[in-house]
């Protein structure tokens, strides 16, 4: 057994404390900042009785307690699912997070459907090129996509879209399309959800959508991958095992499909699942400001600016968990498929 | 590939198999509807609810489509027209007031419109606002008694004299529901907590030409005709659109972006820069003047925004028609005073001149000496007032007063605004501030912004017992004799211009484009329900 109990309840307890320390380092941050959540829970109220109200708002927040107090009965709701309704949109804070969240994982879980095996590839065939005039474009290449803005490229994919298919990727899905065809969404990703139904006119919709900041997203996760692959391929091909193989005959392509890629699968699930938590920051800039897709970039961004911390928590505690079951995953899998490594 | 890991490959396909076919059988996608007329609004904001007593914010934008008013506010002709209510009579002394409902007309879920939805709507949001001081039922904070005479009549008595009609024209709080929200919500009080809970997670019950059939406040708000409406007859528009959806696109780009790609039909706030593109390519746009106005405050409690001539020396040396062209590009009008034009009680003369020199001459008499630095406050996210706050500074600069730069996003912005009455010396000596009225009476704006008793609006903690004795008389006035509160208003803000604690900079211009395929008739937008678009009027062209 590769993996043990043992290490599992280890790396659950460490992330129980991790999740804790974000939930009370967060909301000590939220509450030094300026902003009074009591006074858009009110309502922003004018009149005369606005003070009254203000007051009112902050004792049903419970923020009329001491710090400690309020970060427990945080904790406390957290544990029992029960975080209440966003100061701002005054609907379950559940229901804000959660329908930004598939927005943002879809996106990001289509980028890497592509990404992964693109920059593997490229990774490849630059160490099997090695030294060559290729070699040398696909190393520039990978220092350049890893290091472009998002933003910025995504701003550019816009623009090339508008000038040379007249098209401009705004949105998750046509509303028109959507209405005319009655799609309903049932996991909140619209490509599978799409399928699900048969709706292929707004699978096609959708996809078509996707596309553009997936593009824009993509650059630094092929970057990465392509760049540590060809180091691993590189190191790996000056192996004894490699040169052993060599020298029993047996054929280039076989060594590298049977023993060097297997060696460096490991490292590059690590890379990958580093890098797709980073891309998840990344998906949230370009969602929002440049596609304008829903997201959890907007739903953060406006959280900020209406004091609703109830949903800035959350989005902090499921952003955190998040980064957390991915590298625990991580973990685990390099642990079942290489037999030299015991969690 | 070990024997295992291949068994366990072909049992997650199948799992994955047998779940999209589950999926597939459980919710197989409709039958393409019927041609429908459809049109999609882009609204630049999420949604903060849609409860009719309480909401006091973005909800507008749905409400007014789904609920009706007794009365409607016709800005053009500044006269109070029918809508629920057919015609009304008041005493002399302006404390009785009574209301002649339509008849035959029916709520969405075919529940009556009568007197019993008109006392408990009315009510529920005067009570509200008494008990938690939330929303804007302080609009009906003089009715002391309502009664029902019959079916259709209905009977306000008052404390003290009110324009009631204009007061039930308001934009806020003054929504007629169903009494049976009652049973629907499962509550026994129409002040029970659970109702407001109810309304806002997507329910509503009005009688207004369009239903709620979807709510999703950060994404999307779906309506549809309601072919009982009453008023069909009266607008006679075949083409109204079948569908509307409110789309929250928060990003101009993404609205132009929308506009171009057909994605949406109708924007509100597409970036000023791109609109003659926009026109050039066959979209249409109405620039509408609204009552949406923006007000520098000054610090009246801090050296030396407390010396009156260093206030004067600022506003003179501002210039007002460069910020609007270069800061605006055109969509604005140089403010006149804290009421914007057209409003109940504006005053046209009240704007200050540009003149260097006697801004100057203003520094002087202030014994300010130059160079001098006071803070700016300003909202960052409004691209206006960033920009006017630039200007201003190189514009202050002229004047040799240094103006340091202090952007925040609205919560803290008001959070730090509203200290002056606590710490004003920590307070910053400037701060632009915008406003929308709930009601047209110039008290709306004047005893929000300078009323001494105001205390989360004031932020220019101006306390000036005249104006305040103005104001409060006048607002009692406009019950028993319109015309004398009025003036009373107009005094008040002379006292206001005299002593500038606050200056209204400009009153916006909000362009809406539209596409081809739509019109989009000026009717249909009015500013005192901005951004409330009046769909029983619009045109769907096929």
């Amino acid at each position: 057994m590769p993996v043990s109990l043992n290490y599992i309840f280890k790396r659950t307890m460490l992330s129980i404390l991790v999740i804790l320390g974000v939930i009370v380092f967060s909301y000590l941050l939220l509450m030094l900042t300026p902003g009074d959540p009591a006074v858009k829970w009110a309502g922003n109220p004018r009149g005369p009785g606005a003070v009254k109200a203000i007051e009112l708002a902050r004792v049903e927040l419970g923020l009329d307690k001491p710090l400690y107090v309020q970060i427990a009965n945080f904790i406390y709701n957290f544990l029992t699912g029960n975080l209440g309704l966003s100061i701002a949109y005054k609907i379950p804070v559940s229901q804000v997070v959660i329908s930004g969240f598939t927005a943002t994982l879809e996106l990001i879980l289509f980028t890497y459907l592509f990404s992964i095996p693109l920059g593997v590839w490229l990774g490849l065939y630059s160490a099997i090129k090695r030294g060559s005039r290729i070699d040398s474009f696909i190393q520039s290449l990978s220092i350049v996509l890893a290091s472009t803005p998002t933003f910025w490229l995504g701003s550019l994919i816009l623009l090339a879209s508008n000038t040379f298919t007249g098209f401009l990727p705004y949105g998750r899905v046509s509303s028109k399309l959507v209405l005319s065809t009655g799609f309903t969404p049932i996991t909140g990703f619209y490509l599978l959800d799409s399928l699900i139904q048969g709706n292929i006119p707004v699978f096609i919709d959708a996809l078509v959508r996707i596309i553009p900041p997936a593009l824009a997203i993509s650059v630094y996760p092929i970057g990465v991958l392509a760049r540590v692959t060809r180091t691993l391929i590189a190191e790996a091909l000056l192996e004894d095992y490699v040169r052993a193989a060599v020298a029993w005959g047996i054929k280039r392509e076989t060594i590298i499909r049977q023993f060097v890629l297997r060696s460096i699968i490991p490292p590059v699930i690590q890379i990958s699942g580093l890098s797709f938590v980073y891309s998840l920051v990344d998906a949230m800039v370009v969602e929002t400001v440049v596609f304008g897709r829903e997201g959890l970039g907007s739903i953060l961004l406006d959280s900020l600016h209406k004091a609703d911390f109830r949903v800035t928590l959350a989005l902090a505690v499921y952003l955190t968990a998040f980064y957390i079951i991915v590298n625990t995953l991580v973990d685990i899998v390099q642990a079942t498929i290489d037999p030299r490594i015991r969690l | 590939m070990s024997k295992k890991t291949y068994y366990i490959g072909v049992v997650l396909i199948a799992a994955l198999v047998v779940s999209i076919v589950f999926l597939y059988v459980y919710t197989k996608p409709q039958a393409p509807s019927i041609e429908q007329k459809v049109v999609v609004y882009a609204y630049n904001d999420k949604i903060t609810g849609i409860d009719p007593s309480v909401e006091d914010d973005t909800g507008l934008v749905v409400l007014g489509s789904i609920y009706e008013t007794l009365t409607y506010y016709d800005y053009k002709t500044s006269e109070v027209k029918p809508r629920l209510a057919v015609n009304w009579t008041s005493s002399s002394d302006g404390k009785e007031w009574v209301f002649y409902l339509r008849k035959g007309v029916k709520f969405h879920d075919g529940t009556p419109f009568n007197s019993t939805a008109v006392k408990v709507s009315v009510e529920r949001a005067r009570d509200i606002y008494r008990e938690t001081g939330r929303g804007m039922g302080y609009i009906w904070d003089a009715v002391e008694e309502i009664e029902i005479v019959d079916e259709y009549t209905v009977k306000f008595k008052l404390s003290y004299p009110q324009r009631l009609d204009l007061l039930a024209s308001g934009s806020y709080a003054a929504y007629i529901f169903s009494p049976s929200v009652l049973e629907k919500a499962g509550v026994s009080s129409y002040m029970d907590r659970e109702l407001e809970d109810w309304f806002n997670n997507g329910n509503a019950v009005g009688t207004g030409p369009y239903k709620l059939v979807y709510y999703d406040p950060v994404r999307e708000v779906k309506l549809e005709k309601n072919s009982d409406w009453w008023g069909w007859r009266e607008v006679s528009n075949p083409n109204a659109p079948d569908v509307v959806i409110i789309k929250i696109v928060t990003e101009p780009i993404a609205q132009y972006n929308g506009l171009l790609s057909g994605e949406i039909d109708i924007a509100s706030s597409v970036p000023r820069e791109n609109i003659k593109t926009l026109l050039e390519k066959g979209f249409k746009s109405i620039n509408l003047s609204t009552y949406h106005n923006f007000v520098l405050f000054f610090n009246t409690k801090r050296y030396p925004t407390n010396i009156r001539e260093f206030r004067l020396a600022i506003v003179h040396a501002l210039d007002m028609s460069r910020i609007i062209r270069d800061a605006l590009l055109g969509y604005g009008k140089v403010a006149s005073g804290v009421l914007p034009h057209g409003f109940p009680g504006h005053v046209d003369n009240l704007v200050y001149q540009y003149n260097l020199a006697k801004a100057r001459e203003y520094l002087s008499i202030a014994g300010v000496k130059s160079p001098v630095t006071i803070t700016l406050l300003y909202q960052v996210d409004y691209e206006e007032t960033r920009k006017f706050a630039e200007i201003f500074k190189s514009m202050m600069m002229e004047l040799g007063v240094n103006v340091e730069l202090d952007p925040q996003d609205w919560a803290r912005l008001k959070d730090i605004a509203k200290e002056i009455w606590r710490n004003p010396d920590e307070t910053p000596h400037l701060v632009i501030a915008d406003w929308w009225p709930t009601i047209p009476s110039p008290y709306d704006y004047l005893y929000t912004m300078l009323h001494s008793e105001s205390k989360e609006w004031n932020f220019a903690g101006y306390e000036n017992n005249l104006f305040d004795d103005l104001i409060d008389s006048a607002w009692i006035l406009e019950g028993e004799n319109y015309t004398k509160a009025i003036e009373l208003y107009v005094q008040a803000q002379q006292l206001v211009y005299e002593d500038v604690p606050a200056v209204g900079l400009w009153d916006e211009i909000r362009p809406f484009i539209y596409s081809g395929r739509i019109n989009l008739p000026e009717e249909a937008l009015n500013p005192l329900y901005m951004f409330v678009i009046r769909f029983e009027l619009v045109e769907v062209r096929s």
